[in-house]
């Protein structure tokens, strides 16, 4: 069935169809708010509610006003993501707290124990910059480095206009470059 | 054009954002300017270490259990287009209780039973003859997962192939590390000597997501690593038992 049907057949209360929809989108959706929250539990809860709110708000959208599906339901999931992010501010920063995901396998895991230091020290820094962007530095760089998201859809997305989410693409790249520099530069490392 | 708005521009040629036009006016600055051309390179270089840094290439849940919380959350509501009272808190509350022990069943059934994708046969033995221990079936499927990965490094012919002939798809190698640490939990307190052949198999399949397709040299190590531990003779072994 193609997504047109499927949200026309949502709007109308089925259920089987919210769920085509709910299949089609839960990764993207999932992955924005993980990348933006940095948090397992979080992201799964900004998931949850971002379903939620599209399952409420479905007879709102209408595609012929120009707007995506996948743009719509990006809108629901940042305005969540950002609610989320609020909430947890005082709280202690969590890096990805999650039991399996800690035990997963990474680059901070060599079996040369000075790799695996020197591994995890980037590591760290580089949840720490990706964490102390500003919320709407943050938003964009996830948008567009990890969700693949061009300008044009960030700014649809943000109900910014493109010269805005420019700007904040190119602070934010900034703000790393100056927090990671160093990675790059001594020993002329590593990636 | 000035270096300021190289700058700016360096960022969205990164992003693939640019005009034909602007980009060509860009590389032609970075041509005549070192000092653009290496912030070009820098930043190059820094978004590829987040890439590389950045855990969970593809963060994933339970997905059953999300889309189990989602319809706990619509459960009574009206459908999108029609406007009716809301039900009762209870009813909600019963909905929600009803898809966590919904959620459960599902999860404890995929951990015990059915850790991922299985080779047909040894799910249906799992189904029709119950086993003496309800988590060999899972271990058994789970050593059969990895044995062609495995089989692949044991018998790497350093000079045949370059170390980046031998490809496994790194989520799939991910979710192999992860049912991994799970089975391992699970039967370590019941069964050494299969906790034991897990633990090494931990040792290979990080070694394998870590180095496997970056580094040349890996292919050779990691079969040294699994001849030194006798993983293959182990798992021929455990089959048997």
């Amino acid at each position: 069935m193609d997504e047109q049907a499927c949200i026309r057949l949502a709007q109308e209360g089925d259920r089987g169809a919210f769920r085509e929809i709910f299949d089609g989108h839960r990764q993207k959706v999932f992955s924005l708010a993980y990348r933006y929250l940095r948090n397992q539990a979080d992201a799964e809860d900004v998931l949850q509610e971002t379903f939620i709110k599209a399952y409420h708000a479905l007879a709102l959208y209408q595609p012929e006003k120009g707007l995506n599906f996948s743009a719509w339901l990006n809108k629901i999931c940042v305005n969540a993501s950002i609610d989320a992010l609020r909430k947890n501010r005082g709280k202690d920063f969590q890096k990805f707290e999650h039991e399996e995901v800690a035990n997963m396998p990474d680059p901070a895991r060599s079996s040369d124990p000075e790799v695996s230091t020197r591994n995890k020290e980037i590591r760290e820094h580089v949840d720490l910059a990706l964490d102390k962007l500003p919320p709407k530095q943050k938003i964009v760089f996830t948008l567009r480095h990890y969700q693949d998201l061009s300008i044009r859809e960030i700014a649809e997305s943000l109900d910014a206009t493109e010269g805005s989410v420019k700007k904040h693409l190119f602070r934010a790249v900034e703000a790393l470059k100056k927090r990671l520099r160093r990675f790059v530069t001594e020993d002329g490392y590593e990636v | 054009m000035k270096c300021k708005e190289a700058k700016k521009l360096i960022v969205l040629d990164h992003y693939g954002e640019l005009e034909e036009s602007e980009r060509d006016r860009l590389r032609a600055h970075l041509k005549q300017c070192g000092t653009c051309a290496e912030d070009a390179s820098l930043t190059a270089k820094v978004l590829a270490v987040i890439d590389v840094y950045e855990p969970a290439a593809k963060p994933s849940t339970d997905w059953e259990k999300a889309w189990d919380r989602v319809q706990a959350g619509i459960a009574g509501a009206p459908s999108p287009e029609r406007a009716r009272p809301a039900v009762g808190r209870r009813w909600a509350f019963a909905g929600a209780a009803a898809a966590l022990v919904l959620a459960a069943g599902i999860f404890i059934g995929r951990y015990v039973i059915t850790p991922g994708p299985q080779p047909s046969g040894i799910r249906a033995d799992a189904a029709t003859s119950p086993p003496p221990n309800g988590i060999r079936p899972a271990f058994a499927a789970h050593l059969e997962e990895l044995k062609p990965i495995v089989l692949d490094y044991a018998h790497y012919a350093p000079g045949d192939r370059s170390g980046r002939d031998i490809l496994v798809d790194e989520d799939v190698l991910r979710g192999l590390v992860l049912q991994n640490i799970l089975l391992k939990r699970k039967i370590a307190e019941k069964d050494p000597a299969a906790a034991d052949l897990l633990d090494d198999l931990d040792v290979v399949l990080r070694e394998i997501v870590n180095r496997g397709a970056k580094d040349p040299e890996a292919p050779a190590q990691i079969k040294d690593l699994i001849e030194q531990r006798g993983v293959l003779f182990k798992m021929e072994i455990m089959k048997k038992i």
